[in-house]
């Protein structure tokens, strides 16, 4: 505020004194005007009159040119002080008498025309020329000068009168108006003060009295009306700072929040809290089953929840108009809900909550829900609080749908983690698929010989020990679990199921030969370390005999038992255990096999996931493959896998198989001795052990056999057989081969001879056939390492074109 | 006032003074238009003839005026009646007249005149004394070249005549002036 600008009390008084000085000096003034006009004409008046007497006077003097006579008439004028000089003139203009007052100043002209009557002011007098006639007879002329220092001593005496005059009422009017502008000045002031007091203590409910003068009512009027604005845009703008407040709490706190249960609790418990709502509660709606259910109930609105059946999972009736309305996006406050017949505005209702609000919980034209809020008094939600749960409502709309949103997203990022983590396992198991082809081409290659001189060895040398007939048996069963293994290798990154060749096996059987397998495992290994694992066998005392993969079958033993030795560091038992078992009178009976430990066991969350591929507790020791093929084997078999474990006390593992049916075939029967018809073979092949071994052994079976190093030598050789009229019954090849392989020989042969038959020997040999890749020109497929058996079979089902043709598949290992 | 037109004012001024004094009125001159100027001061008796008759001035005796007082008359009128001059050598010659001056060639048969025109309305002047006990009504008196009046009131009272004031006043009286 200006403080140097002038007070209303100072400015009325100014006012009213410039007013009354100015209509006084007005008044004065004209008073003076009119007093000096006056004057001077009454002057004018009087020296005329005047004159004239002194001229009647002196017309005998003049006209008897009496001079003293005339300036005894002329004397007269003393008894006028403001006559200063006056003078008769002759008719000739000649000065006749002349009169002088002691104040006199200036001269008196010695002559005057008769013709210059009349009155003039000079500077400081009034001079009158008189025409001086007797009768009708001009006989002279008198010169009057009337001296005006009176009328300035006048004027004088009026200006001081004026002065006096204007200062005294002046005073006069100061004083009054001192006292009368109160009148005025006071309400302004008051209004003022009250003003100022107003926005020091922001109370807006103050008002200001009337003070009696109508137009400073009307001010008075206009400011109370003006503060009672202000008052009620203060109020609501209290409210909507309250509600700002409240939202802005509220979107912070469901912004510390992820999952939509809690966003929804903090909200309606906030509401109750800090609106206060007596009844809050947000229920989700379900856009396909069209059901709209209780989600999140106010920590204080449980009790009327619980009456109203509305608890946390309670679905609501959608009545048709305020539930329906909410539903399409509106917001609908029913003031008493009492009045409106829906069910559920009647139940609130008969809770005594009469003001209801349901705000549609809309985000991105999704409805995601409705927040119910409700208070006890009638009409109690103004529209900016209808205003205020509608902002809120599009909040919590909004975090629904981030929530819903995050969680999507969290879903697919745990997705595509898993899917990478497997893509990698995948891709890893791939690279090392190729890796374990190559080497269980080496493999097969390398235990050819072993395989075919064990073969040979138990059939040709009738005199060996019992003992060495034993070990040359282990060691032929070892080579072909070698040769399973190896085969199944490729299990890992191939796809489709593994072609299943089942046997009738006996399971008691099986047992043995795992735990021999694995002896070097539980036994020898633990105890470099001290630890002592002590093995208990448990075989059923019938043979438990179940139709398997006799090679899988082993090796998932083989893995339980890792497994069991892995999980008892500090030793302990581990138990292998057969039965038959027949639940109930008339069900299948049923073998159950199980390998036990006393180890470190499986928590919950390990059991639930250790079958996953993959999925391992022994770090980069273990692959996480061990169970995982012994599930993927018990799937194959249509069998059942069952797991008990406790952690610390350790885990049972059961495979549950049918038992087979009907009785046990006789034992297998002796290795027939085929008929020795001398054959001429050639074996091409680049590998000089298998080649060696092979040719001992068909030599031993009394076949003349030709070897050729290499694919391009096999050819050769075939040829040149062919020439010199020597021709080959059968042509063995190896497939793989540098620069020239089987299949070119294959060809070759066939090209050159078509009637000869083709064997080609694989590492690979299983999968070729599995895949249905058998190559054109080849006549059978054999697998390394060979069996002397297959091997003789092939020789006599090829050379007898008129001998029954068994398939290769349907030969069993 | 640029100072030499001053001057030459002043000695204007002066010259016409000079000029003034040697053409000064003589005596008769003066009297002459005295004499007019009595028509003023004078109320003379209304009478029924005064409409168609002039206001006449007369001179007894030898004319000491010359022309002075014709050319004083000359388109004067009184009260509307022409002003003439009459010259009456001798009394006998006397005819009626509201002036008669009485030359002093003519002052021995003042006492006759005089008393013949009592209660006439004629204001009678003179110059000289007239013998007594008769005495006229104006008579001019020479006092240092000023010419003075004397008025007989009594007479002037005697010859139906009113005579101003203003006349009065600088004028030396003779007689007595009635009271009120």
């Amino acid at each position: 505020m200006n403080t140097t600008a002038p007070a209303i009390r100072g400015q009325l008084i100014k006012m009213v004194l410039i007013t009354s000085s100015a209509v006084l000096l007005l008044t004065v003034t004209s008073l003076f005007v009119y007093d000096f006009l006056t004057f001077r004409q009454n002057s004018v008046q009087q020296l005329d009159t005047l004159g004239r007497a002194i001229a009647a006077n002196a017309t005998a003097a003049l006209a008897f040119d009496n001079a003293d006579d005339a300036r005894n008439v002329l004397t007269a004028f003393e008894v006028e002080p403001h006559i200063a000089q006056a003078a008769l003139y002759k008719m000739s203009g000649a000065r006749f008498a002349a009169y002088s007052s002691h104040a006199a100043t200036g001269e008196i002209p010695t002559r005057l025309k008769p013709e210059a009557t009349g009155f003039h002011f000079e500077h400081s007098s009034l001079v009158g020329v008189l025409p001086v006639t007797e009768g009708s007879r001009r006989l002279g002329t008198l010169y009057v000068q009337s001296d005006l220092r009176a009328i300035y001593d006048r004027i004088r005496l009026y200006a001081g009168i004026v002065a006096l005059v204007v200062c005294a009422s002046g005073l006069l009017a100061y004083a009054l108006s001192r006292r009368l502008q109160h009148r005025i000045s006071s309400p302004i002031l008051a209004l003022a003060q009250m003003a100022n007091a107003i926005s020091t203590r922001q109370d807006y409910s103050v008002r200001a009295a009337a003070a009696g003068v109508f137009e400073l009512d009307q001010l008075t009027e206009a400011f109370n009306h003006m503060v009672g604005a202000i008052q009620t845009s203060e109020a609501r703008l209290r409210v909507q700072l309250g509600h700002l407040s409240l939202l802005q709490h509220i979107t912070s706190a469901i912004g510390e929040r992820q999952d939509l249960h809690s966003i929804n609790q903090v909200v309606v418990t906030t509401l109750e809290r800090s609106m206060p709502i007596e009844f809050g509660c947000i229920a989700r709606y379900d856009a396909t089953s069209r059901l709209l259910t209780v989600a999140s109930l106010g920590v204080a609105s449980q009790s009327c929840g619980a009456q109203l059946g509305l608890l946390p999972g309670a679905e609501i009736v959608l009545d048709e108009n305020g539930l329906a309305t909410c539903l399409e996006g509106q917001l609908v406050y029913e003031p008493d809900s009492g009045q409106v017949p829906l069910p559920l505005l009647q139940r609130l209702a008969a809770l005594n909550l009469k003001s209801v609000v349901m705000a549609p919980l809309v985000a991105e034209k999704t409805l995601f829900g409705v927040l119910i809020a409700a208070r006890r008094e009638a009409n109690a939600y103004t529209s900016p609080d209808c205003e205020f749960l509608k902002q809120l409502s599009e909040h919590v709309a909004l975090a629904a749908r981030q929530a819903e949103l995050n969680s999507a997203l969290q879903t697919a990022y745990d997705d595509l983690r898993r899917s990478q983590q497997t893509t990698v396992q995948q891709e890893r198991l791939r690279a090392l698929g190729q890796i374990a082809s190559g080497i269980a081409h080496d493999i097969n290659n390398a235990i050819s010989p072993v395989s075919l001189y064990t073969e040979s060895l138990l059939e040709r040398e009738p005199n060996l020990s019992e003992r060495a007939r034993s070990y040359l048996t282990t060691i032929q069963r070892a080579i072909g679990d070698v040769a399973g293994t190896v085969a199944r290798m490729r299990e890992f990154y191939r796809q489709r199921e593994p072609q299943l060749s089942l046997s009738r096996i006996d399971l008691n059987v099986t047992v043995q030969q795992a735990l021999q397998l694995t002896h070097a495992r539980w036994s020898d290994l633990p105890q470099q370390k001290g630890v002592m694992i002590e093995v208990k066998t448990e075989l059923a005392p019938l043979p438990a005999e179940v139709m398997v993969a006799e090679g899988e079958m082993r090796d998932a033993l083989t893995n339980l038992i890792f497994n069991a030795v892995d999980a008892m560091p500090e030793g302990g038992t581990l138990t292998v255990r057969t039965r038959r078992v027949k639940p109930e009178a008339d069900a299948a009976e049923r073998v159950h096999v199980e390998v036990g430990d006393t180890g470190v066991g499986m928590d919950e969350a390990t059991q639930r996931r250790c079958l996953e591929p993959f999925f391992t507790t022994k770090g980069e020791r273990g692959s996480g493959l061990g169970l995982a093929m012994v599930y993927g084997m018990i799937s194959r078999h249509s069998a059942e896998l069952q797991l008990e474990s406790t952690p610390g006390r350790g885990s049972l593992f059961r495979l549950v198989f049918a038992a087979a049916a009907g009785v046990a075939p006789a034992a297998e029967a002796e290795p027939v001795i085929f008929e020795r018809r001398p054959l001429r073979i050639l074996l091409v092949d680049d590998d000089p052990l298998l080649i060696g071994s092979l040719q001992e052994v068909l030599l031993a079976d009394g076949h003349d056999v030709i070897v050729a190093n290499g694919g391009q030598a096999g050819i050769d050789t075939f040829a040149e057989a062919t020439r010199s009229r020597q021709p080959f019954s059968i042509v063995i090849t190896d497939l793989g081969m540098p620069y020239v392989d089987g299949r070119r020989v294959a060809a070759a042969v066939k090209a050159a001879a078509p009637a000869t038959p083709v064997v080609l020997l694989t590492g690979w040999g299983q999968r070729l056939i599995a895949d249905g890749e058998v190559p054109p020109h080849v006549d059978r497929v054999l697998n390394k390492p060979p069996r002397l058996m297959e091997l003789r079979s092939a020789l006599r089902d090829l050379t007898i074109p008129a001998g029954p043709l068994k398939a290769a598949g349907g030969t069993s290992r | 006032m640029p100072k030499f037109v001053r001057q030459a004012g002043w000695i204007l001024a002066l010259l016409l003074s000079i000029a003034a004094r040697a053409s000064a009125p003589d005596e008769y001159q003066v009297e002459a238009v005295f004499l007019l100027h009595f028509t003023q001061f004078v109320e003379w008796p209304v009478q029924a003839s005064d409409a168609q008759t002039p206001f006449v001035i007369g001179v007894l005796g030898r004319d000491p005026f010359g022309s002075a007082l014709d050319d004083a008359v000359r388109g004067e009128t009184v009260k509307g009646r022409p002003l003439v001059v009459k010259r009456f050598a001798v009394a006998g010659d006397l005819k009626p007249c509201q002036i008669l001056f009485i030359d002093r060639s003519a002052v021995s048969e003042a006492d006759q005149v005089i008393g013949s025109l009592a209660h006439s309305g004629t204001l009678t002047v003179s110059n000289v004394e007239v013998p007594a006990p008769a005495d006229v009504i104006i008579r001019f008196l020479n006092e240092d070249r000023r010419i003075r009046l004397r008025i007989n009131v009594d007479y002037a009272r005697n010859a139906g005549l009113t005579i101003s004031s203003k006349l009065l006043r600088p004028a030396q009286v003779v007689g007595t002036i009635p009271a009120g």
